[in-house]
């Protein structure tokens, strides 16, 4: 089949949208079918919302070049706007601080009557544009409930593996903790920096990653006089992630509402167990308390203790990874495509 | 020198893949050698059904291209029609070509615009629309001086050709002059590839024509060359690898590229640069920048007859293949990508 993978990116960013997007053309590619991505500029502010949909909807991609285009995959907010004859969405999220993040700090709507009306004027065109959609399936159970919460929508997840899933290996359970998230408010990586103050244990956290608040957090660091036992890695791709993952004691990662987050599987392809909270979402589709990882109350002791816990108990650590191996590899590239294709 | 955090501007046709993706990914690569920060932004573009390409413009217009990850963008490249309608303060054309279809190919046959009033009217409207926006550029070069002739000509704009180099230059060579001539092209019915299988009707010398290139009138190509009783004169070597590429032109005794109008065309250099004279129509537009009757390769008429007698001459004289060869090398050689960036970058870009 003559597939389209329709993304929208900042430009000079990469994301794990991205990464999803671009995993799924060559998963096609890799089975015999004519893949391309498409992705034009997308920003987010809110006063240019409505004209970024109104370009996606310019575009009719039922053909190229004189020869039908068999189907379209559209992943996030506007990308289902295209014009295409038979349209799939798999979501990865609609325009958040227009939906769940509205209210909290981190969207940009405030309560006046003009955000309100843009708010419902979004998600009204959204649904619109969904009913134009066959198929509807979401990257995660956090995505569906949302989907289902404000569209009325209901989908199933449909889960992938994460991008560097072949280089991912277990190693020895060392005296780190490992973090791996862009440095944006919405991963709540200040959390972690807290909690370290409280751990007594004598472990390192090693966070990989950049982004916005990446000065913001060295400094908090140094000023909670956590400096030494804290390491910026910076951003890393590939086999330099793969490596860190195989050492590390265990992955904490504790974001606000994440919908998916390829962290959690990559943990546990790597037989890490994880240390998540309560309201980080997505990773609780994955994170059993106890059996795989350990789910917190989303403060630093809570954490704290929760790090003391598998610092103090390798056997735990080991026990614990393992079967997160058990629950993640059961995800697999076959059965996403399979789906979509129908 | 700062450097930029640049955007190049691309139109995709989805699953197709010519020249001007090529060129793009190489400049985006030069500017990157050169230590800007380079991102292409790709957009579809669809003539049909042609309301389409209206839309298009529509697209371009409603995007934001002057913000980007970490801040704003320092410069704009667009390429193709409709990617000029992006707005950015510091927007520097290098014109590949409008929607040729419009401009100088209406009322040929490879046009789908007619002379009806309806077709008149679109046509007008989007040259009109073409000028505006193209005024809008700081800057304005284009790959060829046949662009840049066809801009003046229709859009009242001066303009500089700004020549880069073909994605092979550095690995092409030359080889010994053997027995067959070669053509490298999209078989599509504007590059008039039926024109180059006629003329191997008409030649004499035991000669061969190989193809290179595949298309949308493969099948068409290969039944022609069947009725015509040419299967053993001509053969359709369909897409082939860089390396075979360099092979093929390392080892022919001429480059035979006569298309109708080519804008540029990175065969003449990629010919010159493996050392091979190249035989081309007076009527093949951006060929003829480089190709000088008798000096590097010869300029015919655009008829079989023409084009044989070329083919004949050089097929009877391989010393005269290689010195003229060697004429087209001194030619395509000081092209340079460096030259390019020095020109699209340059703060105040003007036309020369």
């Amino acid at each position: 089949m003559r597939v389209i993978v329709a993304e929208a990116r900042v430009p000079f960013a990469r994301d794990g949208a991205e990464l999803h997007a671009q995993s799924l053309v060559t998963q096609l590619r890799l089975r015999g079918h004519d893949a391309e991505s498409v992705a034009l500029p997308f920003h987010g502010r809110k006063h240019e919302l409505l004209e970024e949909a109104c370009a996606w909807r310019m575009l009719n991609l039922s053909s190229s070049n004189a020869r039908p285009i068999d189907l379209l995959i559209a992943t996030r907010f506007p990308t289902w706007f295209a014009r295409h004859p038979r349209k799939v969405v798999w979501l990865i999220h609609q325009h958040r601080p227009a939906y769940d993040l509205y209210g909290t700090p981190y969207s940009d709507f405030t309560g006046s009557d003009e955000d309100r009306r843009l708010r419902e004027q979004i998600a009204a065109m959204d649904s619109t544009m969904f009913a134009e959609c066959g198929t509807i399936v979401t990257n995660a159970k956090n995505t569906a409930d949302r989907l289902q919460r404000f569209n009325g929508i209901a989908a199933r997840p449909l889960y992938h593996p994460p991008p560097i899933a072949d280089r991912l290996h277990a190693g020895a359970y060392g005296d780190y903790i490992l973090l791996v998230s862009r440095l944006e408010p919405l991963k709540r990586v200040d959390l972690a920096i807290a909690a370290m103050t409280h751990v007594t244990a004598p472990i390192r956290l090693v966070i990989v990653g950049d982004g916005s608040r990446r000065a913001a957090l060295e400094r908090e660091a140094a000023q909670r006089g956590a400096a030494n036992r804290i390491t910026f890695a910076g951003a890393l791709w590939g086999d330099a992630v793969a490596d860190l993952y195989a050492g590390a004691r265990a992955v904490l990662y504790a974001p606000f509402d994440e919908d998916y987050g390829y962290v959690t599987l990559e943990a546990f392809l790597a037989a890490r167990p994880v240390i998540t909270a309560t309201d980080s979402g997505g990773t609780l589709e994955f994170v059993r308390d106890g059996v795989n990882g350990l789910v917190c109350a989303p403060d630093a002791s809570a954490l704290a203790a929760a790090i003391d816990r598998l610092a103090g108990d390798r056997a735990l650590a080991e026990r614990l990874g393992r079967a997160g191996h058990s629950a993640a590899r059961t995800i697999t590239w076959d059965g996403v495509i399979e789906q979509l294709l129908g | 020198m700062t450097p930029l955090r640049i955007l190049i501007l691309e139109a995709q046709v989805p699953f197709v893949h010519g020249g001007a993706e090529i060129l793009v990914r190489e400049l985006a690569a030069a500017l990157t050698a050169r230590g800007h920060r380079a991102q292409i932004v790709s957009v579809p573009f669809t003539d049909s059904p042609r309301e389409e390409l209206l839309a298009g413009v529509e697209a371009w217009r409603l995007l934001d291209v002057t913000k980007a990850a970490g801040g704003d963008v320092d410069l704009v490249i667009p390429t193709k029609f409709p990617t000029y309608f992006a707005s950015h303060p510091r927007k520097v054309l290098w014109l590949v070509h409008q929607h040729r279809a419009a401009y100088e190919l209406a009322g040929t046959r490879f046009s789908d615009f007619a002379h009806t009033p309806r077709d008149v009217a679109l046509r007008r409207r989007l040259i009109d629309i073409d000028t505006r926006a193209l005024r809008e550029c700081v800057g304005h070069f284009t790959i060829a001086r046949t662009v840049s002739d066809r801009m003046l000509k229709y859009n009242g704009i001066a303009s500089a050709a700004l020549y880069n180099p073909p994605k092979l230059a550095g690995r092409l060579h030359a080889g010994p002059y053997g027995d067959y001539v070669l053509t490298v092209t999209r078989l599509e019915h504007v590059k008039r590839v039926d024109l180059t299988i006629d003329t191997f009707e008409k030649t004499t010398a035991s000669v061969r024509l190989l193809i290179a290139g595949d298309g949308s009138i493969r099948h068409e190509l290969s039944e022609y060359i069947e009725r015509r009783g040419l299967r053993d004169r001509v053969t359709l070597l369909g897409r082939v690898d860089d390396e075979r590429l360099i092979e093929l032109y390392a080892g022919c005794r001429a480059v035979l590229f006569a298309p109708y109008e080519e804008d540029y065309g990175y065969v003449t250099l990629e010919a010159f640069l493996s050392r091979k004279p190249v035989i081309t129509a007076r009527d093949s537009g951006g060929t003829l920048e480089f190709v000088a009757d008798g000096v590097n390769g010869y300029v015919c008429e655009p008829t079989p007859d023409a084009l044989a007698a070329a083919v004949n001459r050089l097929a009877a004289d391989p010393a005269l293949a290689a010195s003229l060869g060697e004429r087209g090398h001194g030619v395509a050689a000081p092209i340079t990508w460096d030259h390019v960036v020095d020109r699209l970058v340059a703060p105040q870009a003007v036309p020369a």
